[in-house]
């Protein structure tokens, strides 16, 4: 009998330093690249494009530096609960997106309003994403209380 | 589907994470299937069943 096999619970404190720093690198590229799209208003474009890319820069790097010594891969992941929580979140996520669209469509086309693409597909993107993330929350939730 | 699948598990002083390492999968998975809220995949059915010497009715029976 195999005992569980997580590897450790931290990791050696340069790992921390690693992933912090190529989160930061990776916030100040995407900064950068933001502001200089936008030069009349640099540091302002700049700094929303920080704020945005700073949790998932560091994340990014916490997965590559950190995760790796911190938590064992399931041998069977394919066969464990989460990807069915995760399917069931993304299938209930599809469907209020769809009803989103046609009932946006339709106020759309009665209302005859006029609209940028743009906010709307991010809007969409936004929508889905909370979506599906609020929703398996919710199944893990109810299946592990 | 029901199980006994907790019993087995505390017959020989298993936890959880103990037989989520044994069958390749989460903790989450041995709870929700402890707890009767996941039915496993065949495959995974099998696995459980190996790791207990037994066959699969003898853990699983249908509702």
């Amino acid at each position: 009998m195999s005992k569980a096999s997580f590897t450790s619970r931290w990791t050696p404190v340069h790992h921390y330093v690693l992933a912090i720093v190529l989160g930061v690198i990776l916030t100040l590229a995407v900064s950068v690249a933001v502001g200089a799209s936008n030069p009349d208003d640099f540091w302002l474009a700049a700094g929303i494009g920080a704020l945005c890319a700073a949790y998932p820069a560091m994340s990014l790097g916490a997965k590559v530096f950190v995760s790796n010594h911190t938590a064992a891969r399931d041998a069977h992941g394919e066969q464990s609960v989460e990807l069915q929580w995760m399917r069931q979140a993304g299938a209930g996520a599809f469907l209020d997106v769809l009803v989103v669209i046609v009932v946006a469509s339709l106020v759309l086309a009665i209302g005859r309003f006029d609209m940028d693409a743009l906010p709307v597909l991010l809007g969409l993107v936004a929508l889905s994403a909370t979506d599906a993330g609020l929703r398996y929350v919710a199944i893990r939730h109810r299946a592990l209380k | 589907m029901k199980n006994n699948l907790a019993e087995r598990r505390a017959e020989r002083r298993w936890t959880q994470a103990d037989l989520a390492a044994a069958l390749g999968v989460s903790r989450q998975t041995v709870i929700s299937i402890e707890r009767e809220k996941f039915d496993p995949s065949l495959p995974l059915a099998f696995q459980i069943a190996r790791t207990f010497d037994c066959r699969i009715e003898d853990i699983f029976i249908a509702d």
